[in-house]
């Protein structure tokens, strides 16, 4: 391949990305027969969708060259108080508020810690991180949430005019993060911290703001997947949502997003989700155990990590 | 003000530790013996071998962090079980292991000075594949039966203070101030975390450096997975668990700046030793060992606050 065309498919992440979509549903196709039934693909888009909401949030992170590895344990606790409060039967839109209303108060913590007390995002949400599980544990007694009642299925299962009810959510999000990020200045702040923390805050671009808003916003989306996490499983286990910052991370970076900082890619980050879940799926579709999956998907990280290196090495060679 | 506090860390540590060892041995008779004594030093090794070479990663800059020393206790540890039920012997093996682990450093090296990735995402990802693997590749059970002479290491003392405290820790201890106090490679460590671009220009291998400082890691981590398993004769595959988290912290409360270039080990084994008073005085009040997990979570925290704080008052 001459470098002009590597240089157009690191250029065009989506086409790249789509592609290796398709290779994989090709090669796991030759695995597994069951793999590319309408069925099957529909679990790999339905467990999507919590990725999603939280990627999206990662994504904005990434974009001011902050990480947040705290997400699974806000999505854990969320997921607590959603559980208790249907086990204590409120009403149904008071159940609805918990979820995202406990994240962004999570988030602003994340937030406070690294606008205010300077510290670096990946200390500030790794020490979040321990606090949080601790948290679960002491939280949930040692026994899980189980059994809740079916209160919220009507929020995964439903469907507005055919399309289902999970997949609106996804594009509402993902539209209002677009709009964010295009067409307000927000969104420009957001990319411009990223890109040069200092030369922005010179250029009078409010830093602590935008970094406050990022970690907030993720919080919020991320208890919004909480209660789609409940509203599905019906359960909260203390390993809720242990794996799933890597899984997250894995997808924004995938989708073009840059660890550090100054670049999103929202419809690379979907793309990047979906290839993360196929490979997910069709991994233990074609027969290895589901505990390699950490293995792979970390891989994958760092695979993905050197050919953006590499790429981007070849492309200021070009230019120069 | 600042200077003091600066000036005072290490002690302000010392005091907290004393404060901390005064708590458990009102709250608890029993803590002061010197079983519990010993008990502790037992416990300290493992966390106190990662943590030294956490400190040199985090001392060497550019970002410099290592999340994935749980994992390589952990493989490094099975590969030792491994290779001795395999029949060979324990010493070779323990060798084996332990250059096994400075490989897997080797690779977070690689990753960090040749690919150019930012360290922390370098070792997030080998953080999940290292640990992964030694779930996926023992199926989550731990080795077992290994033979009982092969425990002197782990369980062995003199005088109530575990052989592997004299043998490994305080010669690690030992060598490593040494080196950074008086071999020009040590110093260069601190040189390059406090201000690589000079260390460029005036030729220091500073790439070098640095992949030495994740095989020591590397190395290290490896020398605490053959302590445990001697000590437990058997490799648990989570054994490393949570120890990103532990010696991290430990490094930073230790008076390591998180940008690198200040600092050292001296506050880091107080840390250590800090630490692991408070776990077995948590133990012996019948505490939830979760709760340490978010104490150690709030220390870290409350490091860099502070460090950050002494740093803003001395640039002023």
């Amino acid at each position: 391949m001459s470098a002009d065309s590597i240089r157009w498919l690191g250029g065009r992440r989506e086409v790249s990305l789509a592609l290796a979509c398709l290779g994989a549903v090709g090669v796991f196709r030759a695995f597994s027969p069951y793999f590319l039934t309408a069925a099957n693909l529909t679990t790999i888009l339905q467990n999507s969708v919590e990725l999603l909401l939280i990627s999206l949030g990662i994504s904005f992170i990434l974009a001011t060259a902050g990480i947040d590895i705290a997400v699974g344990g806000v999505l854990g606790i969320s997921a607590i108080f959603i559980g208790w409060s249907l086990e204590a039967g409120w009403p149904l839109p008071a159940t609805l508020l918990v979820g995202p209303l406990v994240g962004t108060c999570l988030g602003m913590v994340s937030g406070f810690m690294v606008v205010v007390g300077k510290v670096p995002p990946i200390i500030a949400t790794l020490g979040l991180f321990g606090i949080y599980r601790a948290a679960i544990f002491l939280l949930l007694g040692g026994s899980w949430i189980s059994g809740l009642p079916n209160t919220l299925a009507s929020l995964v299962n439903g469907a507005v005019w055919g399309v289902p009810v999970v997949a609106v959510y996804v594009v509402v999000f993902y539209f209002v993060g677009w709009l964010i990020l295009r067409w307000f200045p927000l969104g420009t702040a957001v990319l411009a911290v990223g890109g040069n923390e200092r030369a922005a805050q010179l250029a009078g671009v409010a830093v602590g703001r935008s970094k406050f808003f990022v970690y907030t916003m993720t919080g919020f989306l991320v208890g919004f997947a909480a209660l789609l996490y409940v509203a599905r499983y019906r359960n909260v286990e203390t390993s809720t949502g242990q794996t799933i910052a890597l899984d997250a991370i894995v997808a924004a970076v995938l989708g073009g997003s840059s660890v550090l900082g100054g670049r999103a890619n929202l419809i690379g980050t979907i793309l990047g989700v979906v290839l993360v879940r196929l490979l997910q799926n069709g991994f233990v579709l074609a027969g290895v155990p589901s505990l390699w999956e950490q293995v792979i998907t970390g891989s994958l990280l760092l695979l993905v990590l050197i050919l953006d290196a590499a790429l981007e090495r070849s492309a200021r060679f070009k230019s120069a | 003000m600042i200077a003091a506090l600066k000036r005072m860390r290490l002690a302000g540590l010392v005091a907290l530790w004393i404060l901390v060892l005064a708590f458990f041995a009102v709250r608890s008779p029993a803590f002061l013996s010197l079983a519990n004594f010993s008990s502790i030093l037992q416990f300290s090794t493992v966390l106190a071998l990662v943590t030294f070479g956490q400190t040199l990663v985090i001392l060497g800059g550019g970002g410099g962090i290592d999340l994935s020393v749980g994992g390589i206790v952990s493989l490094s540890g099975l590969s030792i079980a491994f290779s001795i039920k395999e029949g060979l012997d324990p010493f070779l093996a323990s060798l084996g292991g332990i250059a096994f682990g400075g490989l897997l450093g080797f690779i977070n090296g690689l990753l960090v000075t040749k690919f150019r990735l930012l360290p922390l995402v370098a070792t997030l990802g080998t953080f999940y594949a290292y640990n992964g693997l030694s779930v996926a590749l023992t199926d989550g059970a731990p080795i077992a039966g290994l033979p009982p002479f092969f425990g002197t290491l782990g369980q062995g003392s003199v005088a109530g203070i575990p052989l592997h405290t004299v043998f490994i820790v305080l010669p690690t201890f030992l060598i490593l101030e040494f080196v950074l106090w008086q071999v020009p490679a040590g110093r260069w460590i601190y040189a390059i975390g406090g201000n690589e671009r000079a260390c460029r220009l005036v030729g220091l291998p500073v790439d070098l450096i640095r992949l030495g400082i994740y095989v020591h890691s590397g190395l290290m981590a490896a020398l605490a997975g053959l302590v445990a398993d001697s000590w437990l004769l058997s490799a648990r595959p989570n054994i490393g668990e949570n120890l990103e988290l532990l010696s991290l912290t430990a490094a930073l409360l230790g008076g390591t700046s998180i940008f690198g270039g200040s600092g050292g080990l001296a506050g880091s084994l107080v840390a250590v030793f800090f630490f692991t008073s408070f776990q077995t005085g948590l133990q012996m009040l019948n505490v939830n060992a979760i709760w340490q997990l978010g104490f150690v979570g709030l220390f870290l925290i409350f490091s860099v606050v502070l460090d950050t704080f002494i740093r803003r008052g001395e640039s002023t």
